[in-house]
């Protein structure tokens, strides 16, 4: 699992880039990002290196941040992967709100970040089918 | 618990022939003034044989008092005043008050009394964050409080991070402050990791000079745990100390030994049946350098039924739901801001602050509210927010009966002031720049 931060936005010009440089400048390192959003305002959601860190930064800044829990499963990387996970956790009934890829410096594989209300039964989930999670660990280290 | 148990519980055909008495008096001071003077040269009776007689007599407005600018109200030698406060206008003439040492001195009498009623006694730390100057809220509350005999910080408004270090480190337990300033600070002491719940000796606040909501009273209540007491008044009649609440924090006592009040139709003008909401109308019965005669101060609030258990005998008005002046009409609906800071509060998804702007597009009327989300409650999703947004309109559709947008900002992005805050924006008499 990993620790996703999401930021509340308004949609101005110029919004994701005072966030991007606020991480720069605290040396925080973005693995992935996605923004889901409904025209005037949106969420920003992050995996970084150092989610306390990033954290503090953005909420020193006056934005509102937001921690929750993600999966962050390994497939490989080619035709039928996306679907065969997504496939396993819709047959246990399990809503996924928001997905992104995340970039892995090894070839042949592919990162994907689940965001889910239903955390802990999607991790089983996937731990029950073999389907490789990134700890914490291996996360921040990539 | 009385500051003058005598007059504060005084029988009320006993404190309606002391008014009547004070009134008659009040009368023949005020024909002094070249104002009333000449306003009152035929007509008015030299003497109210009853209290009811006052409603022969017309209305003072706020554009009187402009217009007999400076010393048109006035009613003694200029050498007997001591003091001009004045309120603030953005068009004309700005609206002068004059003071004698007996006024202030009866002001800050009043004042004292109010203190008194919530608990405040000698050995309080009063820290007055109300603006000095010719706003009356400052000074009125730094001589009542130095005549109750209260140590008293008169730090003024603004310069946040010092005020707290003077709540900290002065051990303060009373306030008065602008109800939105008391919201904004509550952000200082999260920055500083001070929390004001446990790190503070506070205990009371007063706020006024702001319309404001029971939901936000409880916020700040919440937010701060202490006490909150609503404080009303005008610079026309004194400054703040007109009515205040008492421990029983339901409605303010208007201290009818020194006012005269009635609540009138602000449309028909006509005296309402007593517990009709009206706008308030004012007669001095102590003032001597400017006595006013039914004077239209244009809040908005009603006269509440039964007796407090307080025993005070003086009775209670309203919490002041709006001004006769604030009232927007939405495609013909009336609306008041205040209904819209209650719908908004209750929701507790949203912050503290908020703006409404009103705009005219293809002839209609369009209602717009900028809300802050409240931090602490975000979970990092976006269905929430649209989910919030919905609750919000419906919210506030059931209250007005017209439909609004709500957008929701981000927490600290909308507009403060140092001084009361401006929270409505009416485009509609502009020019139509936007198509
Ligand atoms: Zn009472």
């Amino acid at each position: 699992m990993g620790v996703q931060l999401s930021v509340f936005l308004e949609n101005k010009p110029g919004k994701l880039e005072t966030i991007t440089k606020i991480l720069a400048e605290a040396g925080i390192n973005i693995r992935g990002i996605s923004m889901a959003s409904e025209g005037e305002f949106g969420v920003l959601k992050m995996l970084v290196n150092d989610p306390g860190k990033a954290h503090q930064v953005l909420k020193a800044h006056h934005f509102t941040v937001s921690e929750r829990n993600v999966v962050v499963a390994i497939i490989a990387d080619r035709p039928g992967a996306l679907h065969n996970l997504l496939l396993t956790l819709s047959s246990q009934k399990i809503n996924i709100e928001d997905c992104y890829g995340i970039v892995l410096e090894e070839g042949g594989q592919a990162a994907i970040v689940l965001d889910t209300e239903q955390f802990p039964e999607a991790e089983k989930v996937l731990q029950d089918n073999q389907i490789w999670l990134l700890s914490d660990g291996e996360l921040y280290s990539l | 618990m009385y500051w003058e148990k005598e007059i504060e519980t005084m029988g009320r055909s006993d404190l309606a022939s002391l008014q009547l008495d004070r009134l008659n008096h009040s009368l023949e001071q005020a024909r002094r003034s070249p104002f009333y003077g000449k306003r009152f040269a035929y007509k008015a009776p030299s003497h109210l044989a009853g209290l009811g007689d006052l409603t022969t007599l017309p209305f003072t407005t706020k554009d009187d008092l402009r217009n007999a600018f400076p010393y048109g109200f006035l009613t003694v030698d200029l050498k007997e005043v001591v003091r001009l406060h004045s309120s603030s206008g953005t068009t004309g003439n700005p609206t002068v008050v004059f003071h004698t040492a007996g006024d202030i001195g009866q002001w800050g009498n009043l004042i004292a009394r109010c203190m008194y009623t919530t608990g405040v006694r000698k050995h309080d730390v009063f820290q007055n964050m109300m603006g000095y100057g010719l706003f009356t809220g400052g000074l009125g509350f730094h001589y009542g409080a130095e005549k109750l005999g209260v140590m008293t910080i008169p730090i003024g408004p603004g310069n946040s991070k010092r005020q707290i270090w003077f709540l900290q480190n002065l051990e303060t337990t009373v306030v008065h402050i602008l109800p939105s300033y008391a919201l904004r600070l509550y952000k200082f002491f999260e920055e500083l990791a001070i929390d004001p719940r446990e790190d503070l000796a506070l205990r009371i606040a007063f706020v006024g000079a702001e319309p404001h909501s029971e939901e936000i009273r409880k916020k700040i209540e919440d937010l701060y745990n202490i006490k909150v007491y609503n404080s009303y008044g005008l610079s026309e009649m004194c400054g703040p100390g007109v009515a205040f609440e008492c421990e029983c924090q339901e409605g303010l006592h208007i201290w009818e030994d020194h006012f005269y009040p009635e609540i009138v139709d602000p449309a028909s003008e006509e005296v309402l049946p007593e517990g009709e909401p009206g706008e308030l109308v004012l007669t001095t019965l102590t003032r001597e350098a400017m006595p006013l005669v039914r004077y239209r101060t244009r809040d908005l609030t009603r006269f509440l039924p039964g007796n407090c258990p307080c025993g005070r005998t003086h009775r209670r008005i309203d919490r002041i739901t709006g001004r006769s002046d604030d009232m927007l009409i939405i495609n013909g609906v009336n609306i008041f801001p205040i209904q819209i800071e209650k719908t908004l509060m209750a929701i507790p998804e949203i912050g503290h602050n908020y703006l409404i702007e009103i705009r005219k597009e293809n002839f209609m009327d369009r209602l717009q509210v900028h809300v802050e989300i409240n931090e602490e409650v975000f979970h990092g999703t976006l269905a929430e927010l649209e989910k919030l947004q919905e609750n919000a309109v419906a919210a506030l559709r059931a209250e007005l009966g017209v439909t609004p947008s709500v957008k929701l900002v981000e927490p600290s992005s909308l507009p403060v002031s140092e001084g009361k805050a401006q929270r409505v924006y009416d485009y509609r008499n502009e020019a139509e720049a936007e198509g």
